[in-house]
C-alpha cells in the first residue's frame, strides 16, 4: 500500500515537471515551428500545405517520444527506449486511424491529396495517439479508460487525455467552413482542418497544464 | 409508472399538433409566397395618355369595333411598323448556344449548329438578347411573364402541372381586341392558358418527355401550309424537342447538334419564305424567336442558375441592319422586357401589369422622336403601375400643366425616400423630354446631348420601378405555434421512461444536430451546400456510437479478432453494422458531389457515366440482384418458415425478375423506351406491386398461426426470447413482432423495387447501399439488449435518410428534380400520377427509412421491460410513441425554424433562388413525414387489433374445447 501511494505521488511529481517542460516544448513549438518556416524556407500552411504539416511532424515528434517516455508507467519493466520505440511503433498505426477516421467524416480522397492526408494524419497522431501509445503501451484497460470513456485519473492522464481530445474536437469543428463559398485558400483540405486542430490542441494542453498546477499545489497544501 | 399520459391522449394530442401544423402551414405557404400585385382589368387607348391628366377614363374607346380600334391605336401611338408576328418558342433552349457566353466568340460546334441563325445575326438581320428568366424556370409561369410582362407568383411551379387560363391583361388579348387572327402549334399548354384564342391550332403534350421527335415533327408539318396562307396575324410555334433533349441526355447529349440544326431550319424557312423578300407595300411581319428557360449541364431546369435562366430572345426583321450586333448580344436583359417591346412595336397598348422595359436595341431604325415617344409609353405603363402599388404616390407636376422647363432642370440630384426618388425621376424624365420638344424647333446641335440624358433617366426610373416591385411584394404573416405540444409530450415522455439515466454523447449529439441544422440554415450557403451537412453529423453519430461500443469491449475479450467474436457476438455484430453504416455512408457521400456551388468536382457517378453506359447497367443489374438476394436473406431471417411467408417471398421475386427483365431489355436504349411493351411491363409491375403489399399487409395478421404453448418460441432465435411468458400468453406480443416483420419487409422490398425501375441507372448502387444501411442499424437495433434508447435510434434512421436523399442526388434547388423518371409506365399523361412517381423518386431515401420503422419496431427490445399490470394499451403506447413522435417532431422542429428563417430572410438577395426552392422541400418533407409516420401507425394499430381479436377467439375456443 505504502509503496504504491509513493508511486503515484513519485508519478505526480514527474507529472508535473514534464508537464512543464511539455508546455515549453509542445506549446511554443507549434507557433515556432510555424514561424520557423515562415522564415526559413518561406513556406506556410496556405502556400505548402503538405511540407509545412510534414516539418511540424518532424520536429514534433522527438519532442513528444522524449517527453512522454519520461511518464511511462512502470519504469523498471521497461526501459526509456522500449517506450519510445512504441511511441514509434504507434506513430503510423495513429496516423492510419486518423487518416480513415478524416476519409469517413468527408475527407477527399484521390491520388492528388495523398500527400495531404498522409502529413496531416501524422501530425494527428502525434497529438493523439503517440502520446498514449508511448505511456500505456498495449495496456487496453488504459487505452480504453482514455478515449472511450474519457475518464482521465490522475495527472499523467490527463495531459494525455486532454490535448488529445482537444485536437479532435478542434478538427471537427475546423472542418465546418469548408463547403461554404466562400472561394478563400484556406478552406481547401486539409488548411482549416490542421488550423483547428492545433487550436484545440493548444488550448487543451494549457487547460492540462493548469489543471495539473492546481492539483499539485492542492496536494502540496494537504501533505503540509 | 404515474404518466399522466394516456394513449388516447396521445394520439389526439398528436393528431391535433399534425392538425394545426398543417393548418399553419397552409397558411403561411398562402400568404408568404406572394400573389403578385396584379391589377385587374386591361390596358386601353387610356395608357397613351399620360396617367395623371386622365381622371376619368372614358370606357367608350373599348367598345369599337377591333379595326377602328387599331386604327385608334396606331395613331395614339405613332409607331406601329409591323402588323404581323411568327412567335417561335423553343422550349429549353439557352441563349449560350446561340449568342455564346460573356466575350468569348461561340465555339466551333456551336457556330455549325445554327447556321443560318449565326449568318443572321452576323449580318445585322437579326438582334439577339440573354434574357434573364426570373425563377422558377419552368414553362407555364415563363410563358405568362412573356406575354404579359408580369412576374408570377412564386407557386406558379406548383401549377406548372396544372395549366390554368391566363385572365390577366396580356399581349394576345390585346391582339385580340384589335381583330387579330392568331394560330398555333406546339406546346398544348398554350392552348390552356388561352382557350379558344387560336382560330387553328395542333397542341401536342408537353410531358411525354421521352420523345424528342415526333413532338417537332407534328409542329413543322403545319409550317408550310401557313406559311403561304395570308389569314393570320400572329403564329405562335412552340417546339418542345430540346427541352426533352435535355431531360433525356444533357446539353451535351448526341441528339443536341441535329436538333439545333432542325431549329435552323425552321429560322430559315420561315425567313426566307415570308420576312427576306418583304417590300414596303406588303404586310410587315416580325419573327421573334425566344426560349422559355434554359437548362443546367444536366439537362434539367427549375431553379435560378445562370444557366437555367439564361434565357433566348431573338429578334428577327426589325430592317435596322445594326452592325455592332455585340453591343446589345452583350446586354443581359430581362425575359418580361419582351412584352412591352413587342406590344410598343405592334402598336398595342402594353399590358397593365408588365414590369419589363423595352428593349431600345429594337428600336434603333425608328427616329428619336419615336423612340422618345416608345420610352414615354412605357413610363406611363409602369408609373400607373406603381400607383396602384404606392398609393402616396402622385406627382404633382404633372407634365400636361404645361412646359416650365425652368424647373426641370434644378431637378438634379434625387433623393430621400422611395417614393419621391421615383416621382422625382419621373418628373425629371419628362421635363427633359417636354424641353427637348421644345428645343426641337430652334436648336438641333444640343438635342443630341439631351436626348442620352433623358434616356438614361428614363432608365432610371424604369429600374428603380421594377426593382421597387420585386420589393413591394407583401408578406403576410400568419403562422401559429404548435411546437409546444410536441414538446410537452415529449417531456413527459422522457421523464416517465428515463428518468434516473444521465445524458450520453451520442444522446448530446442528436439533439445537437438539430442545433446545428437550425443554425445552419441561416446561412445561404449551408442550404445550398446541405449534404455536406447531413453526411458530416451522420458519419460523426457513428464514429460516437463506435466509441460506444468500445465502452462495453471486455478487456480479455480484445485479446484478438477471434477472442471477440467468440467472446461477445452481440457487440461483434454491433461493430460490424456500425463499420457497415460508416462505409457505405462514405460511398454514398462520394457518389453525387451534389450541391450548387462544387458541382463541377469529380465524383463516382460522372466517372461511371464517362466510362459508358454498359458499365452503368451492368452495375444497375449487379446491384438489383444483390438488392433482390439481400431481401431474401432478410426474410430467412425472421425463422419462420411456414408456407405463408414461403409464399409471399416468392411472389416479390417474381415481381423482382420482372424489374430486372425490363431493365434488361428496354432502360438502355433511349430512342425507343417509350415503345408499348415497357409502358405495359411496368404497369404491371405497379399493379402487382401495389397488390401484393396491400395483400400483405391485410391478409398476414389474419392468416399467420398463432400459438399458445411454450413450444413454438423456442425456434425463434433472431427476435428475443426475453418476454415473460405470462405477458406472451395474454397478449400476441411474439405474433404482432412476427407479423410486423414481414409486413415491414413487404415495404422494404417493394420500395427497392419501385426505386430500381424508376431512379436513374445510375442510382441502383445507391439504393443498395441505402438498403445495407437499413439493414445494419436493424441489426445494431436488435442486437442492443434492453437498455438501448430506442429515441435514439429512431432520430438516427431519420438523420440516415435525409443524408441518403441528398446522396441520391437531390439538392435544394428545383433543378434537381428527376422529371424524365415521372412518365414511366405512363400510357397518357395523368397531373396526379406523375406527381404521385416524381414525389416517389424524389423521396425514396425518407420514405425508405421511414417505412424500415415497421421492421425497426419488430426486432427492437426495448419496450419489452412491462411493468407487471401491463394492458395492451400501454403496449401499444410503448411502441408506437416514440417511432411516430420522433421524426414528427424532428421535422416540426425543423420547419418552425425554417419558417422563422425565411421571414427573417424576407428581404435577403436570395430570398427566390435558396431559400424559397428549399422551403418547398421542406414542406414536401413534412409531408414525407406525415405520410411514412401514418403508415407505420396504421400497420402497427392493424396488426396489434387483428391478433389480439384471433387471440381472444382462439382462447375461447380452447377454454371451450378444454
Amino acid at each position: 500500500m505504502r509503496t504504491n501511494e509513493k508511486v503515484s505521488a513519485d508519478a505526480d511529481a514527474d507529472a508535473e515537471v514534464v508537464c512543464v517542460q511539455l508546455m515549453l516544448g509542445l506549446v511554443l513549438h507549434l507557433p515556432l515551428t510555424l514561424f520557423i518556416a515562415h522564415s526559413l524556407y518561406s513556406i506556410n500552411l496556405l502556400s505548402h500545405p503538405s511540407l509545412t504539416l510534414s516539418l511540424i511532424s518532424v520536429i514534433q515528434c522527438p519532442i513528444v517520444l522524449l517527453l512522454y517516455g519520461r511518464l511511462q508507467k512502470n519504469r523498471k519493466h521497461c526501459s526509456y527506449l522500449k517506450a519510445a520505440g512504441r511511441g514509434l511503433l504507434g506513430l503510423p498505426t495513429g496516423a492510419l486511424v486518423n487518416a480513415l477516421g478524416a476519409i469517413a467524416l468527408g475527407a477527399p480522397v484521390g491520388t492528388q491529396y495523398f500527400s495531404q492526408t498522409l502529413n496531416w494524419s501524422l501530425m494527428m497522431s502525434l497529438f493523439t495517439i503517440v502520446p498514449a501509445a508511448t505511456v500505456f503501451g498495449s495496456s487496453w484497460k488504459d487505452w480504453q479508460r482514455i478515449f472511450a470513456h474519457t475518464k482521465p485519473m490522475g495527472s499523467v492522464d490527463i495531459i494525455i487525455c486532454l490535448p488529445a481530445h482537444g485536437a479532435v474536437i478542434g478538427a471537427w469543428f475546423g472542418a465546418w467552413p469548408m463547403p461554404l463559398d466562400w472561394e478563400r485558400p484556406w478552406q481547401e483540405w486539409p488548411i482549416c482542418v490542421s488550423y483547428g486542430a492545433m487550436a484545440g490542441y493548444l488550448v487543451a494542453m494549457v487547460a492540462s497544464f493548469g489543471y495539473v498546477a492546481v492539483c499539485a499545489r492542492m496536494q502540496h497544501v494537504k501533505r503540509e | 409508472m404515474s404518466s399522466s399520459l394516456t394513449c388516447a391522449k396521445l394520439t389526439i394530442l398528436t393528431i391535433t399538433g399534425v392538425t394545426i401544423q398543417i393548418i399553419g402551414l397552409s397558411l403561411f405557404v398562402y400568404g408568404f409566397f406572394p400573389v403578385k400585385p396584379a391589377l385587374s382589368g386591361v390596358s386601353g387607348a387610356e395608357s397613351f395618355r399620360p396617367p395623371t391628366c386622365t381622371p376619368l377614363h372614358n370606357q367608350t374607346d373599348s367598345d369599337l369595333p377591333p379595326h377602328n380600334l387599331k386604327s385608334l391605336y396606331k395613331e395614339l401611338s405613332g409607331i406601329a411598323p409591323f402588323d404581323r408576328l411568327v412567335l417561335m418558342v423553343i422550349d429549353g433552349l439557352p441563349a449560350e448556344f446561340v449568342l455564346g457566353k460573356d466575350d468569348k466568340p461561340l465555339p466551333k460546334a456551336l457556330m455549325d449548329a445554327m447556321p443560318y441563325t449565326q449568318s443572321l445575326l452576323a449580318n445585322g438581320m437579326a438582334i439577339g438578347y440573354h434574357a434573364k428568366a426570373a425563377p422558377p424556370t419552368v414553362t407555364m409561369p415563363r410563358l405568362k411573364a412573356m406575354v404579359s410582362g408580369a412576374i408570377g407568383g412564386f407557386l406558379d411551379v406548383a401549377f406548372n402541372f396544372n395549366t390554368q387560363a391566363l385572365l390577366d391583361d396580356n399581349l394576345l388579348g390585346q391582339f385580340l381586341k384589335i381583330g387579330w387572327k392568331m394560330v398555333m402549334f406546339g406546346d398544348e399548354t398554350w392552348l390552356k392558358l388561352f382557350p379558344g384564342l387560336f382560330t387553328r391550332h395542333d397542341g401536342v403534350g408537353s410531358f411525354f418527355v421521352k420523345d424528342t421527335v415526333q413532338v417537332d415533327q407534328n409542329v413543322s408539318r403545319h409550317l408550310g401550309d401557313e406559311l403561304s396562307r395570308d389569314d393570320w396575324d400572329l403564329m405562335v410555334l412552340h417546339y418542345l424537342g430540346l427541352d426533352h433533349v435535355g431531360h433525356i441526355g444533357g446539353r451535351n447529349s448526341i441528339l443536341m447538334a441535329p436538333k439545333l440544326l432542325e431549329m435552323d431550319k425552321v429560322v430559315k424557312m420561315i425567313h426566307t419564305s415570308v420576312i427576306a423578300d418583304q417590300e414596303n407595300g406588303q404586310r410587315q411581319t416580325l419573327l421573334v424567336v425566344v426560349s422559355d428557360h434554359g437548362m443546367t449541364y444536366n439537362g434539367n431546369h427549375g431553379g435560378s442558375s445562370f444557366e437555367e435562366t439564361d434565357s433566348l430572345a431573338l429578334f428577327i426583321g426589325l430592317r435596322n441592319h445594326v452592325s455592332d450586333y455585340a453591343l446589345y448580344t452583350l446586354n443581359t436583359v430581362y425575359q418580361v422586357d419582351v412584352a412591352p417591346t413587342l406590344a410598343l412595336l405592334f402598336g398595342v397598348p402594353i399590358p397593365k401589369n408588365n414590369v419589363g422595359v423595352l428593349l431600345s436595341g429594337t428600336f434603333g431604325s425608328f427616329t428619336d422622336d419615336q423612340q422618345l415617344k416608345a420610352l414615354e409609353l412605357n413610363t406611363w405603363q409602369l408609373l400607373r403601375l406603381l400607383q396602384a402599388q404606392l398609393p402616396g404616390l402622385s406627382c404633382e407636376n404633372s407634365p400636361c400643366d404645361g412646359f416650365n422647363d425652368d424647373q426641370g432642370c434644378r431637378i438634379n440630384k434625387c433623393s430621400g425616400n422611395i417614393e419621391n426618388t421615383i416621382c422625382c425621376l419621373y418628373l425629371k424624365a419628362t421635363m427633359l423630354h417636354s424641353s427637348w420638344r421644345l428645343k426641337d424647333v430652334s436648336s438641333r446641335p444640343y438635342s443630341r446631348e439631351d436626348y442620352s440624358g433623358i434616356v438614361t433617366a428614363y432608365y432610371e426610373f424604369l429600374k428603380t420601378a421594377t426593382m421597387m416591385l420585386s420589393c413591394l411584394i407583401l408578406l403576410s404573416l400568419i403562422f401559429s405555434f404548435y411546437k409546444e405540444v410536441y414538446n410537452m409530450k415529449m417531456q413527459q415522455c422522457f421523464d416517465s421512461k428515463y428518468s434516473m439515466h444521465t445524458w450520453s454523447l451520442d444522446e448530446t449529439f442528436i439533439l445537437g444536430v438539430i442545433l446545428i441544422l437550425v443554425v445552419s440554415m441561416g446561412s445561404s450557403s449551408m442550404v445550398e451546400e446541405e449534404q455536406y451537412i447531413w453526411h458530416f453529423v451522420t458519419s460523426t453519430l457513428n464514429i460516437l456510437l463506435l466509441r460506444k461500443m468500445m465502452q462495453s469491449l471486455p478487456v480479455e475479450a480484445s485479446r484478438s479478432l477471434f477472442g471477440l467474436y467468440k467472446g461477445n457476438k452481440k457487440i461483434a455484430f454491433q461493430m460490424c453494422s456500425i463499420f457497415v453504416l460508416i462505409i457505405s455512408g462514405r460511398t454514398l457521400r462520394g457518389w453525387h458531389q451534389g450541391g450548387v456551388n462544387w458541382t463541377y468536382l469529380p465524383d463516382i457517378s460522372k466517372w461511371l457515366e464517362k466510362a459508358g453506359s454498359n458499365h452503368v447497367k451492368s452495375i444497375q443489374l449487379v446491384s438489383g440482384l444483390l438488392m433482390i438476394s439481400l431481401c431474401l436473406f432478410a426474410l430467412s431471417l425472421s425463422g419462420s418458415r411456414r408456407k405463408i411467408s414461403l409464399a409471399v417471398g416468392f411472389s416479390f421475386l417474381m415481381f423482382g425478375l420482372l424489374v430486372l427483365q425490363h431493365i434488361k431489355k428496354y432502360q438502355d436504349n433511349i430512342f425507343v423506351s417509350s415503345n408499348y411493351n415497357a409502358t405495359l411491363l411496368v404497369q404491371i409491375i405497379f399493379a402487382g406491386l401495389g397488390i401484393a403489399t396491400i395483400g400483405t399487409f391485410v391478409a398476414y395478421p389474419w392468416l399467420m398461426p398463432i400459438c399458445i404453448s411454450k413450444i413454438c418460441s423456442s425456434h425463434r432465435s433472431f427476435m428475443s426470447g426475453s418476454v415473460p411468458i405470462e405477458i406472451q400468453n395474454e397478449y400476441p406480443l411474439l405474433e404482432l413482432k412476427n407479423s410486423l416483420y414481414l409486413i415491414g419487409w413487404a415495404y422494404l422490398f417493394c420500395w427497392c423495387l419501385l426505386q430500381l425501375l424508376l431512379q436513374q441507372p445510375i442510382n441502383a448502387l445507391p439504393m443498395l447501399l441505402l438498403f445495407m444501411q437499413i439493414l445494419a442499424s436493424l441489426i445494431y437495433a436488435s442486437n442492443g439488449g434492453v437498455h438501448h434508447k430506442q429515441w435514439v435510434e429512431i432520430a438516427a434512421l431519420y438523420y440516415l435518410g435525409m443524408a441518403g436523399h441528398f446522396a441520391l442526388g437531390n439538392s435544394n434547388t428545383l433543378a434537381t428534380i428527376d422529371v424524365a423518371g415521372a412518365f414511366i409506365g405512363m400510357s397518357s399523361y395523368s397531373t396526379l400520377l406523375s406527381g404521385i412517381l416524381m414525389f416517389i423518386i424524389t423521396y425514396a431515401s425518407p420514405s425508405f427509412f421511414l417505412l424500415s420503422i415497421v421492421m425497426y419496431i419488430s426486432v427492437d427490445t426495448s419496450y419489452l421491460v412491462i411493468p407487471q399490470k401491463a394492458d395492451s394499451e400501454h403496449l401499444l403506447k410503448n411502441m408506437l410513441a416514440f417511432p411516430c413522435l420522433v421524426p414528427l417532431g424532428v421535422n416540426s422542429i425543423i420547419l418552425t425554424a425554417y419558417t422563422i428563417v425565411l421571414l427573417l430572410m424576407r428581404n435577403h438577395l436570395f430570398v427566390w433562388s435558396v431559400f424559397s426552392p428549399k422551403y418547398l422541400y421542406v414542406c414536401a418533407t413534412t409531408l414525407c413525414v406525415y405520410i411514412g409516420v401514418s403508415f407505420v401507425a396504421a400497420t402497427v394499430i392493424y396488426s396489434y387489433l387483428v391478433l389480439a381479436l384471433r387471440k381472444r377467439m382462439q382462447g375461447f375456443s380452447s377454454i371451450d374445447t378444454r
